[in-house]
């Protein structure tokens, strides 16, 4: 049995955010699925959101699971975040063949379930006997599901798995179907899966320490999410019209650029002292 | 090597309850398996063996962690999680350029990858340790090498566990990346025969393009597994770990047990995408 210390007083209290995460993320991909009743794709960008949204919130999970020894590094618990979250995620995207509105539903289900199991073989199997460890993993593996659901729908505009492995390309003058054209056969996901998986173990692991302070921290991980956001935007070009691009690529780099003058704030206002160093300037000749 | 100055908590010992209801997870994950795929049975054992390869394999890694990089412990200064990312990944794209050839030559290639990898990484990481620290390797857990016999008493700083990488560990890092290729590719083999089969078949379509389709869906899930065992792992060895001669190495059995586990409910969920 491990001994918790706390990383940082006050904030949020984490059930509060766990609510405010699967909700709004929930929330921002069915607005997605608008895509496919209006024959648009301009609502992509709300996939990034709910990606954000619940980067915000693991990033609190991973907090707590960190507050006890871990024994390794904090980015490990965001590797296998990732990792179980893209079964999850794949498996819940063909729930699509049943309705199109299981998905979301059913990836937090499935992510769930395959996040507590492996949350007990950590906790018991492995002998760490942390006591939120069981939770916190699922949670991980949930937030994992749904920063890839979400960064997929932006990406492509749909998180059906048809939609997903079939593409199209323009050849001399006609449209033809083409599988390695597509998110999932031209590997998308692996460089969504790294984008993931940086944006949700960054924040705590650059934060921690005696000085850790809450708004900073998720300051931190919704300046990750946005950059994130921000390539997603720029990787949607190859499948989506150009104004939803163009739309998904301004909104993530107002958001990117308010979180950031946000976070650079907050960092120096828990700073001892702060020294705006100048650029190198030559001196000779002078 | 805690986040925040915690103890590590990993205790010592099996919790036979707990390993018994991992053992009965597998067998579920396999019986599901087996009634609604059979013909998948067979890859669902292979993804589960790829994983018990991954956790046996990244125990024989020396990771050093933070002490490391200040020349206060022994081993390779990162995390387990990112060297045997870095080995296995590279085992797993190794094997998967083979797959064509056949299982025995394409596992052949992702052990030679990833034991390739970790071998340049351990040569250069004693290269900064010798000529660019100016530290000599040495081990604090035992007295003397297994494999060379050398002492490290005399050579060991007072205050650190050791330093550098010796004999031992470089060979525990070659054997580790060996064990972590092999187990990458076969996940990867074993799912790609199962979607190059169905695939074609669900789908309702020509075979067309549908190869590249299988590669990328057996690929991000062979990743996803071995990240998911490699972690697992490393929350076993709780932090750093010296290599094959280090008392954690004992310690393989209930990560064995847990991965294998951890692999089924993986694995089971890559085939049955295929099923629904």
């Amino acid at each position: 049995m491990s001994v918790k210390i706390e990383a940082s007083e006050g904030g949020m209290p984490h059930d509060k955010m766990l609510g405010i995460g699967v909700v709004g993320a929930l929330v921002c991909l069915y607005i997605v699925y608008l895509n496919s009743l209006m024959s648009t794709d301009v609502f992509a960008f709300f996939g990034g959101l709910a990606a954000v949204i619940a980067l915000w919130w693991g990033t609190d999970s991973i907090k707590t699971l960190c507050s006890y020894g871990l024994g390794t590094g904090v980015p490990s618990a965001g590797m296998i975040s990732l990792g179980s979250g893209v079964i999850a995620f794949l498996f819940a995207t063909k729930l699509a063949g049943i309705s199109p509105l299981l998905v979301p539903l059913g990836c937090i289900i499935i992510a769930a379930i395959i996040g507590a199991i492996l949350g007990f073989i950590s906790d018991k199997v492995l002998n760490m006997n942390i006591p939120v460890m069981t939770r916190m993993i699922a949670e991980l593996t949930i937030v994992g599901s749904l920063t890839m659901l979400g960064f997929t729908a932006m990406i492509s505009g749909s998180f059906i798995f048809t939609d997903l492995i079939a593409g199209s390309v323009s050849f001399l003058g006609m449209v033809v179907t083409s599988y390695a054209a597509s998110v999932i056969g031209g590997c998308i996901l692996a460089t969504i899966f790294m984008l993931g998986a940086i944006a949700i173990q960054h924040p705590f692991n650059a934060c921690l320490g005696p000085n850790e302070s809450w708004d900073r921290t998720q300051m931190c991980a919704l300046e990750c999410g946005f950059l994130s956001m921000l390539v997603v935007a720029v990787m949607s070009v190859a499948f989506l019209s150009l104004f939803a691009v163009v739309i998904s690529f301004v909104i993530s780099i107002i958001l990117w650029g308010w979180s950031y003058s946000e976070y650079i704030k907050l960092s120096k206002r828990d700073a001892y002292a702060w020294l705006d160093s100048k650029p190198i300037r030559e001196v000779g000749g002078e | 090597m805690s986040a925040l100055g915690g103890g590590s908590s990993g205790g010592e010992g099996i919790n036979p309850t707990a390993s018994l209801i991992a053992l009965v997870i597998v067998l579920i994950a396999v019986a599901v398996v087996f009634l609604v795929y059979p013909a998948a049975t067979v890859p669902l054992i292979g993804v589960i063996i790829g994983g018990v390869l991954i956790s046996f394999g990244v125990h024989f890694v020396p990771v050093g962690g933070a002490p490391a990089a200040m020349g206060q412990a022994p081993g390779i200064a990162t995390g387990v999680a990112m060297l045997a990312a870095g080995g296995g990944l590279a085992g797993l794209f190794g094997g998967a350029w083979a797959a064509e050839f056949g299982i025995a030559i394409s596992l052949a290639a992702g052990a030679i990858g990833g034991g390739l990898l970790m071998a340049i990484t351990c040569l250069m990481v004693n290269v900064v340790y010798v000529f660019a620290m100016g530290i000599p390797a040495a081990s604090g857990k035992v007295y003397k090498d297994p494999i060379t016999g050398d002492v490290f008493p005399p050579y060991k700083s007072q205050g650190t566990e050791g330093h550098g990488l010796p004999f031992i560990s470089y060979v525990g890092g070659v054997l580790g990346g060996l064990f972590g290729g092999m187990g990458g590719t076969l996940i990867y083999y074993e799912l790609l025969q199962v979607y190059e089969e169905a695939l074609p078949s669900f789908l309702g379509a020509t075979t067309e393009g549908l190869t590249i389709l299988a590669v990328s869906l057996a690929g991000i899930f062979a990743v996803g597994m071995f990240l998911v065992a490699a972690v697992l792992t490393a929350y076993n060895i709780t932090g750093t770990i010296e290599g094959p001669h280090d008392p954690k190495f004992k310690r393989w059995p209930r990560a064995v047990i847990g991965s294998s586990a951890a692999s089924a409910v993986c694995g089971l969920f890559a085939i049955l995408l295929v099923v629904i």
